[in-house]
């Protein structure tokens, strides 16, 4: 296989050599970010008392979101029998998992005691979302990789039953991710039925998005083969029908929450719409993650890849706001109007510290290197059946 | 059948006689150790001005103590991953610190604000209704030191305690009942 030549070194092209120095950098800001954590412990973020959910938590999210993306679109091909998308399937599974990844180390990193985790097994709580959060995606993580295992030693016989496992899992996690901030019933932002859909909507954005990455990038220097090509034009659309479909729904959410009753509801989403997050969420949020990929790829009836590549990155980094915007926008309406805290907006405000910056970027590098690693030690092309 | 009747501590509280002196507040901090320094997020009990009542010249600030409501039906209990938060037998709302870890669910389910990360132990804490003391028969060090004796701590399923009589004879509230959270804090008015 003329992939064999080239896997065989990590970096073979000024291209490579691009992307290894940029994970490498980013890494390297996470390690300094990381530091500070080891010394100040948590003194280091700008979490507090009233907004205890920072950037890390939501890059979590961002990351469990696009994990599970990454796997509902692989299993087009193993469980829905689409068999353009086989060609796709190995190597995003391989980053479905290092998403994963690389999102637990986020999360771990925001966790005040992780080593306390132990006791999620020893003191169980069934009735905590975040018990089954921990819980679903590590049983989850466990089924990827028994997945890729399985797709590495070419046993299709099981792949298929491995994918659907990996599918009902990836959306049995996701659910409850949303029942993590759903269910905080103090929080009336965060209630109702709009997250769980909207989160498995973005899922299924994000792993059409970063699929495309996957591929452009795979294929940047030879010819793609036809399957593939097919494969990714699929995924464009889909990626476009979703994006309207998204849209749709962003609209009703805000129209129900500015017209509906619930307390609470109402400013967190004037903090979103005219408030301190109002530039993330109309410039990032809506016109990068939504309008200008969706525009970009009707235009092109999504059949240019560079376009399509170009709406992928848009999106992705819209989708990171959103989440972002989501964590943040639930807590700045204060319990208590009188703390401290609150400014002469009547909110309360949260910017994150330069460590929870760099420790976010960090887990982007950490991503981007074990892609690089994988892509390296494992033929992440689909062998002929 | 059994000797031993369970017991129920409530905090009967009447806000009108707070006159915002914040001992309560110095209190707490001592008896439990908490070194705030200059974290203004580290607190156990507030007071929350409730305005001004009345027409001048018959002014009169209102306040209004709180703390954790040692809810019976309490949502911090519910969403914490480790079962660090839990209800005692005898009505409290308690953590077992070595389970914690810190994931600060328990902080955004709360109604009212009533936890907070620890500075010293850098786990997440809140009022305990000074459990340690009442173990020794002693009453929670916010209730023994306030002047004016806003706060009446006791067993309300001993018919004969002071607080049982109060909520029997007087009208009385709870913070945020549409929560569902049933506080243990009852407030006169
Ligand atoms: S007041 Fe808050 S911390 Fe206290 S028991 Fe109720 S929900 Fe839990
Ligand atoms: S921060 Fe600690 S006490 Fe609170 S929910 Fe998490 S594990 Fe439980
Ligand atoms: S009961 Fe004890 S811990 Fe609770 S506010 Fe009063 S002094 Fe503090």
């Amino acid at each position: 296989m003329n992939t064999m030549t080239m896997n065989n070194k990590l970096i073979n092209t000024r291209g490579d050599m691009i992307w290894a120095l940029m994970a490498g950098a980013l890494c390297l800001v996470g390690l300094a970010g990381l530091g500070n954590y080891l010394l100040q412990g948590h003194d280091a973020y700008n979490v507090y008392r009233q907004v205890p959910w920072g950037i890390l938590i939501s890059t979590y999210v961002f990351f469990a979101v696009c994990c599970t993306g990454l796997c509902l679109v692989s299993s087009l091909g193993h469980v829905f029998g689409f068999k353009n998308f086989e060609g796709i399937g190995k190597r995003a599974i391989a980053m479905a998992i290092i998403a994963l990844v690389s999102g637990f180390v986020v999360i771990g990193l925001e966790l005040g005691r992780p080593l306390a985790l132990i006791y999620n097994l020893l003191s169980p709580n069934p009735s905590a979302p975040i018990w089954w959060m921990g819980t679903l995606y590590s049983i989850y993580l466990g089924v990827l990789l028994v997945e890729f295992t399985l797709m590495v030693r070419g046993m299709h016989k099981y792949v298929g039953y491995a994918s659907l496992a990996g599918f009902i899992g990836g959306v049995a996690a996701n659910s409850n991710l949303g029942s993590v901030f759903g269910l905080l019933d103090a929080r009336p932002f965060w209630q109702g039925p709009f997250l769980p859909i909207s989160i498995i909507v973005t899922a299924a954005i994000s792993g059409c998005a970063i699929v495309i990455l996957l591929m452009a990038h795979r294929y940047a220097r030879e010819k793609m083969p036809e399957d593939i090509q097919r494969a990714v034009t699929a995924t464009s659309k889909i990626f476009a029908l979703l994006l309207g479909v998204l849209m749709f729904f962003e609209f009703w959410k805000v129209m129900s929450a500015i017209y509906g009753t619930v307390p609470g509801q109402y400013d967190a989403m004037m903090i979103l719409l005219k408030g301190p997050l109002a530039f993330n969420y109309w410039g990032l949020e809506i016109l990068l993650g939504m309008v200008v990929p969706f525009v970009l790829l009707m235009s092109s009836g999504g059949r240019s890849l560079g376009t399509a590549v170009v709406a992928a990155i848009s999106t992705l980094i819209g989708l990171f706001f959103m989440r972002y915007n989501m964590v943040v926008a639930g807590q700045l309406v204060p319990l208590r109007a009188e703390v401290d805290a609150v400014g002469p907006s009547g909110l309360l405000s949260y910017t994150p510290s330069l460590t929870e910056i760099a420790i976010t970027l960090g887990g982007f590098g950490l991503c981007l290197a074990l892609y690089m690693a994988a892509d390296r030690y494992f033929n992440l092309d689909e062998q002929g059946h | 059948m059994s000797q031993e009747r369970k017991k129920r501590w409530v905090m009967v509280v009447d806000p009108d006689k707070c006159i915002d002196c914040k001992a309560c507040d110095v209190a707490c901090k001592r008896e439990n150790g908490m070194d705030a320094g200059t974290d203004q997020q580290v607190y156990r009990n507030w007071i929350t001005s409730k305005g001004v009542e009345g027409t001048y010249p018959y002014l009169k600030e209102r306040f209004e103590p709180s703390q954790c409501q040692h809810c019976q039906n309490p949502p911090c209990v519910k969403v914490c991953p480790t079962s660090a938060s839990y209800q005692t037998e005898d009505g409290l709302v308690a953590i077992d610190y070595k389970r914690c870890i810190v994931c600060a669910s328990c902080i955004l389910a709360c109604p009212y604000d009533a936890r907070y990360k620890s500075p010293q132990t850098k786990v997440i804490d809140k009022c305990t209704f000074c459990a340690h003391r009442i173990a020794e028969g002693k009453l929670p060090a916010c209730v023994d030191t306030c002047p004016t004796k806003v706060r009446v701590f006791g067993d309300l399923n001993d018919p004969n305690s002071e607080v049982a009589r109060l909520l029997a004879t007087r009208h009385y509230r709870v913070l945020k009942p549409e929560q569902g959270t049933k506080p243990s804090l009852f407030y006169l008015s």
